[in-house]
């Protein structure tokens, strides 16, 4: 079969499918930063403020992630998550093996990956903010939950934006490997199409496309934010 | 805590080491040469080397290195005739090689960047004292831009290492058999995720922070230009006063 | 007349919309002592570092001890036609920069035998011999195995001028070489300069310092607007401006 019928959208063809695994990567994406989010934000505040323990297990918790591959990561919590969950179902009387949702699991061990990351983007971003912004908040009779909600995080976000950028590009392109966990992102459903029609070639070469659009488009997006908040920076 | 199940555990995720290493140290090597001629293209000034250059540097970028693993090992494996021709199937049927060949070219993508960074961050002055003195471009390169480079690149390129260790993991994907391969059958024959993950993330762990401390090393002793001026012997002084 | 050492004819230079240089020409006799002066934007950067190719020109000629730097079209305007040409003739002409441009991956020593070594292929004792002479001379000897950033800036401008000095050059181009060193620190280079003014080496300085230019130079050049203003022995030139610009210039630069 020619390779336009086959990434076409006829009846024969895969490209409808193929655009709906890309949805479907954007979104575990867009769900694994999110979760990254706040696991990075909490590792971010106790490096910097956390008492020694605390410190402590953030170092630990970044060091880790950004040391182990990310497959690892979502075995653990794909085979862990599905181990917990079949335990818990026999102790209600269930029997047999429970699988954990893929999108949860896949958008979890991103999470936990990416905020090993996005600690570090905070923390630096946090560093940059200088103490002379802090202290004329203070100086205004602000609290300190005001002043973080009002001047750090603003000006953290914006520091932030190049190297969010960054992360993003990466859990985008990690997202490919929750296809193990049989999530039918871009990768598996070309490893469906590929196996269904003995043609990898021209599947792989598509998942490869979509991807590189998809950082493209996120690459041009995260550039104009980069260009708005320099601005209001500059403007201060 | 299992402690002997973590024992046994540990060892037999650890034949598979010499094979992650063996991965990890084959794709930085042939990486950083392609990645040098990346670097060179795209600061030739040359629209027709800097071009390619920079095609394959987005394109490697921009896609996860498990679809170019995929697109490599079973797509090409769609050309199975063209290759028996040319006498490349041998190469293309093995997944050892296409897990190289994919690392390596995802490597040179991402490290090639990280070296034109570092040249140019090369201070303008210091090329330019170069060429006054009558240098060459070979021999400004080799002596002045290159150190100098060379010492600038090293932070950024032992996290580009340590990404190359961990992405070996994606190999088992293929079939091979290093530490994640050998982790993730003994998790799915003995469903003890926690424990095995504990003792195959403690491998790469290690493997990753000796990495880093050899950087470390190989930092300062390219660097005693950048730490504290050394103390001047006091019979120097003395002679001086 | 005898042969000047460098010599250079109607040099011209713009970038993009703007002439920097108007046709500038200039012969620098063995042992002169040639001072250019000008305010900032005059083009007596842009002219020095034509000298050596650092800037190509658009227009002009350039000879060293009579030999003319080929020139041919390219696509982008004239380049030399000859790189190796070029790289042979910057091995007689030494430069000394304003921001020093000392190599900072490498101690004193090994700036000072870098180009002799490297470039010119000579026997390393002997540069290294000859390199620490000439650290002895500029009063550095003992700074042999410190790295450029351990050094006050004057100590690198002098170590800079050692470099400079071990190409054992027929002519030294001197870019500023005190505009960036605190006011305290100007003395010490200076005072090297004048005793290689002393020595009868050939030097075109571009200086701010009216002091040098009127007690050690052999000759005052005036730039203005990109062109050649006025030019003469110092004495001439600072007892009666020869134009009413220079003038203005010198009530203004002290």
């Amino acid at each position: 079969m020619h390779a336009v019928e086959l990434l076409g959208f006829g009846p024969a063809g895969w490209g409808a499918a193929l655009l709906r695994a890309a949805a479907t990567t954007v979104l575990v994406a867009l769900l694994g930063f999110a979760a990254g989010a706040v696991f990075g934000g909490l590792a971010a505040w106790a490096r910097i403020a956390g008492s020694a323990p605390l410190r402590w297990l953030a170092d630990g918790y970044t060091t880790l992630l950004r040391g182990i591959p990310d497959l690892l990561v979502i075995y653990l919590f794909y085979f862990g998550g599905s181990a917990a969950l079949t335990a818990l179902a026999q102790a209600f009387g269930a029997t047999g093996f429970v699988g954990v949702p893929a999108l949860a699991t896949g958008a979890l061990a991103l999470g936990l990956v990416s905020g090993a990351y996005q600690a570090e983007v905070y923390r630096g971003a946090y560093l940059a903010v200088h103490r002379g912004q802090m202290e004329a908040a203070r100086a205004v009779g602000m609290s300190t939950p005001l002043m973080f909600r009002r001047v750090v995080a603003p000006l953290v976000l914006r520091y932030g934006v190049p190297g969010l950028g960054n992360v993003w590009q990466l859990v985008l392109k990690e997202s490919a490997l929750v296809s193990v966990t049989g999530l039918v992102e871009i990768l598996r459903q070309s490893q469906i199409a590929a196996g269904s029609t003995r043609e990898p070639f021209p599947f792989y070469l598509a998942a490869a496309a979509l991807y590189l659009a998809v950082t493209t488009v996120s690459t041009y997006g995260f550039g104009r934010l980069e260009l708005r908040t320099l601005r209001g920076v500059r403007r201060g | 805590m299992d402690f002997a199940f973590l024992g046994s555990t540990w060892l037999t995720l650890l034949s598979g080491l010499p094979l992650t290493l063996k991965l990890a140290s084959g794709a930085v090597s042939c990486g950083f040469v392609l990645a040098l001629a990346v670097a060179a293209m795209r600061v030739s000034g040359s629209r027709l080397l800097s071009g390619p250059a920079q095609a394959f540097v987005f394109a490697f970028r921009g896609t996860p290195l498990l679809v170019q693993v995929f697109l490599i090992y079973y797509g090409l494996g769609q050309f199975r005739p063209f290759l028996q021709e040319w006498g490349l199937w041998p190469f293309f049927r093995d997944a050892y090689w296409c897990a190289l060949l994919a690392l390596s070219l995802n490597t040179a993508a991402y490290s090639g960047e990280i070296i034109r960074g570092a040249i140019g961050s090369v201070p303008a002055g210091q090329i330019e004292a170069a060429r006054a003195c009558g240098m060459g471009r070979l021999t400004a390169a080799r002596r002045i831009i290159g150190p100098i480079a060379l010492r600038q690149a090293l932070p950024a390129y032992s996290n580009e290492i340590i990404s190359m260790v961990k992405a070996t993991s994606l190999a088992s994907i293929i079939t091979l058999m290093e530490v994640t391969f050998i982790a993730q059958k003994l998790i799915s024959q003995t469903f003890r995720a926690v424990e095995i993950f504990v003792c195959a993330g403690s491998i790469y762990l290690l493997v990753n922070v000796a990495i880093t401390r050899a950087v470390w090393a190989l930092e300062w002793w390219l660097s005693p230009h950048l730490r504290a001026r050394p103390r001047e012997p006091a019979a120097l002084e003395a002679a001086h006063a | 007349m005898p042969e000047p050492v460098l010599s250079a004819g109607a040099i011209r230079k713009r970038f993009g919309h703007l002439e920097v240089l108007k046709g500038i020409s200039l012969d620098a006799g063995a042992g002169e002592v040639i001072s250019i002066l000008g305010a900032s934007g005059s083009g007596k950067s842009t002219f020095l570092r034509c000298l050596n190719l650092l800037e190509v020109p658009d227009d002009g000629r350039i000879a060293l001890g009579g030999e003319a730097i080929a020139f041919k079209q390219g696509r982008r305007g004239p380049e030399p036609a000859d790189r190796r040409q070029v790289q042979r003739l910057r091995q007689r002409i030494a430069m000394v920069f304003q921001s020093f441009n000392l190599w900072s991956h490498m101690t004193v020593l090994q700036n000072v035998i870098e180009a002799p070594v490297h470039v010119q292929k000579r026997p390393r004792a002997e540069c290294v011999a000859e390199a620490e002479a000439l650290l002895a001379k500029v009063g550095i000897a003992d700074k042999r195995d410190h790295y450029p950033a351990h050094l006050s800036g004057g100590q690198q401008q002098r170590a800079a001028i050692a470099r400079a000095l071990a190409q054992k050059p027929e002519v030294m181009l001197f870019d500023e070489p005190t505009s960036a060193l605190d006011p305290e620190l100007v003395g010490e280079v200076l005072r090297v300069m004048r005793q290689l003014a002393d020595e009868g080496r050939t030097m075109l300085v571009v200086t701010h310092e009216m002091g040098f230019a009127r007690d050690v130079s052999s000759r005052v050049v005036f730039l203005d607007g990109g062109r050649v203003d006025c030019s003469g022995p110092p004495a001439e030139m600072f007892g009666a401006p020869p134009t009413e610009r220079f003038g203005r210039f010198v009530q203004t630069h002290r």
